[in-house]
């Protein structure tokens, strides 16, 4: 009776607007941070390069080939190119200044042998647990990270020897040594992959590794850094290339695609969430002056109902309550279309090559609920107001 | 219907004292040595109380004040020795509920619901009387037959019987009267004045009743003047 009497003769046209509006803004707030989210998490974990990170190197020229320019980096180049906003993180690549071979050391496998180039990179640029990644002098093995190419050329080798071809978990069961020498030593230890990447081209080993080869088995001389790894901010990779183009430094293509698109994709979605917030914001107050405008149009009633001995929290809770639930019912409708536009965009995504992650991201749900919240609290507070008018 | 036995909420009478009230409006007009405006004046529990006074000389100011609705005036007004300025939204609500009943020169119904509907809308506060007894109050006063009818569409007579119904469907200690009859004929104003005296009886509350001159046949057993 009491809801009969307060929400009779609305302008249901304005309350539909307004719904329109709040369901469209939810809905793209939703999706937008959703896919924010997503885009950022892309190639997390796919490989043990961390997200946004490059290997670079100096582009060869006829001039470098000549000597006249220098394809290594000064220590120099790297501080100017570490005091640029859009970098996060640059270190050198360290490569081996002494002979190393890989070779394999397993009754199941043929033998094997390779001269090889391995290099060593900062922790924190790879994505591989801390405790695998560690080596000192007299473990049992030092553990490396495999550049795929390599794998596909061992199957290579094993299938024109008439060998079963191995796949990635076996081949981290085969037994693998590495043979350092010099004119007077040769030592050889144990190895074990751990890991394949398809970002660098050559075998990983720790940083600990690296330095006993070079400190035990170098001829003396300087090593020069030929390659560098650069962290670029999320959603800022177009300047990153830019820089990389100024500077004749060269990657792989595959790293600066996936930089790039992941860049677009998320400046769009960053748009999409600016427009999605507005969205929201307007068609909050939309509702809200909505709310206002019943309950100037029922002020003979509030007031007749506060003089006859209603409460005030009874008459507010009941205009409260009632755009509480619209926004509630406007904020499932949201999730439930957010949903059915997920399914067809993931798809869309993994046409385009773009195979994200298809889990719900908790972000976006906290967002939706914020924006349930700081409305519940305006209809709150307008209807609080305006009941007290009335008194 | 509830009696006093049965509402311990009104086992306490409510004394209601007027201290020098002087409402803003009223200010600039001269006031007699009788006039409730500027003298103090204690309205004693139970008591039957007739306002007399001719238009515009704060009738209908003296209800809404009493009832916590005006507060432009100066002096004070005090329930059981308790100043009303000092209540809150909640003391208020709970005081129209249970201790003063109001009916209005203006009626204040609702012309779009049904008669049905501004009573129940009353007696839910409360649950003070049954359907039945609501009823009953309708047909006492000849308008049970506009049970389910729009209050806008009675004539001024037949919503002044229901807003004279509906103020009595509420426990109360005072019963306050804002030209309730002006719109009755004698015989409607009669069987209201029994029914409202029934009421006031069987709760053991008092009333005052604001009149152009006019008792209407009411017995009273204090006349105020304004």
């Amino acid at each position: 009776m009491l809801n009969k009497l307060l929400f009779r003769n609305q302008d249901k046209k304005q309350l539909v607007i307004a719904i329109i509006g709040a369901f469209m803004g939810i809905t793209f707030l939703i999706t937008s941070i959703h896919y924010i989210i997503k885009v950022n998490e892309f190639g997390k974990g796919s490989d043990i390069l961390g997200p946004n990170t490059i290997i670079v190197q100096k582009k060869v020229t006829n001039a470098s080939s000549l000597n006249l320019t220098k394809t290594d980096f000064s220590l120099n180049e790297l501080s100017k190119m570490r005091k640029e906003p859009f970098i996060t993180e640059i270190q050198p690549v360290i490569s081996n200044n002494f002979d190393i071979s890989f070779e394999t050391n397993d009754p199941h496998v043929p033998y094997f042998r390779t001269d090889v180039f391995i290099q060593t990179v900062d922790q924190k640029f790879l994505d591989v647990k801390t405790d695998q990644w560690h080596w000192k002098k007299g473990d049992e093995f030092v553990p490396m990270i495999m550049p795929r190419e390599f794998l596909v050329m061992l199957n290579t080798f094993m299938s024109a020897s008439g060998i079963p071809q191995i796949s990635d978990d076996l081949v981290k069961q085969v037994k693998f040594k590495f043979k350092l020498w010099n004119d007077s030593t040769v030592e050889r230890v144990n190895v074990r992959i751990i890991g394949f990447t398809n970002e660098v081209s050559s075998i990983l080993v720790p940083a600990s590794f690296m330095k006993y080869g070079n400190d035990t088995f170098s001829d003396g001389t300087s090593q020069k850094i030929t390659q560098i790894m650069i962290s670029g901010k999320e959603s800022e990779f177009g300047l990153v290339e830019d820089l990389l183009n100024k500077k004749g430094l060269e990657s792989k293509n595959a790293q600066m695609m996936i930089g790039r698109l992941k860049s677009v994709v998320e400046t769009l979605f960053i748009v999409v969430l600016g427009i999605s917030i507005i969205a929201v914001l307007a068609a909050g107050l939309v509702l809200i002056q909505y709310l206002q405008l019943l309950m100037s149009r029922n002020e003979y009633e509030v007031r007749t109902l506060l003089r006859l001995g209603y409460s005030p929290a009874e008459l507010i809770k009941k205009f409260f309550l009632y755009f509480v639930k619209i926004f509630g019912l406007v904020t499932l409708l949201g999730l439930s279309t957010f949903l059915i536009l997920k399914y067809f965009l993931d798809e869309m995504f993994a046409s385009g090559g773009l195979y994200i992650d298809t889990g719900m991201t908790l972000m976006s749900i906290v967002s939706i609920l914020i924006a349930y919240l700081i409305f519940t609290v305006a209809s709150y507070r307008t209807a609080k107001k305006e009941i007290f008018k009335q008194f | 219907m509830k009696t006093q036995n049965q509402n311990k909420l009104i086992q306490i009478k409510m004394e209601i004292i007027l201290n020098t009230i002087m409402p803003s409006p009223l200010a600039s007009i001269q006031h007699g040595a009788d006039s409730i405006w500027g003298n103090f004046i204690e309205l004693k529990k139970g008591r039957h109380i007739l306002l007399n006074a001719s238009s515009g000389k704060g009738k209908s100011t003296f209800t809404t004040t009493i009832i916590g609705l005006r507060k432009d005036y100066s002096g004070s007004i005090t329930f059981d020795g308790k100043n009303i300025n000092t209540f809150t939204p909640t003391d208020w609500c709970s005081i129209r509920q249970t201790k003063i009943s109001v009916i209005y020169q203006d009626l204040q119904l609702f012309p779009d619901l049904s008669v049905e509907e501004n009573l129940l809308l009353k007696n839910r506060l409360t649950n003070e009387c049954s359907e039945k007894e609501i009823r009953e109050m309708l047909e006492k006063v000849e308008i049970e037959n506009k049970w389910t009818q729009k209050c806008g569409l009675l004539s001024m007579g037949q919503q002044q019987r229901v807003a004279i119904v509906r103020g009595l469907l509420q426990p109360f200690e005072w019963l306050i009267m804002d030209e309730p009859f002006s719109h009755l004929d004698t015989e409607n104003a009669k069987r209201a004045i029994e029914m409202i005296n029934k009421r006031c009886k069987d709760l053991n509350a008092g009333f005052v009743l604001t009149t152009l001159g006019d008792s209407h046949g009411c017995q009273y057993d204090q006349e105020l003047k304004l």
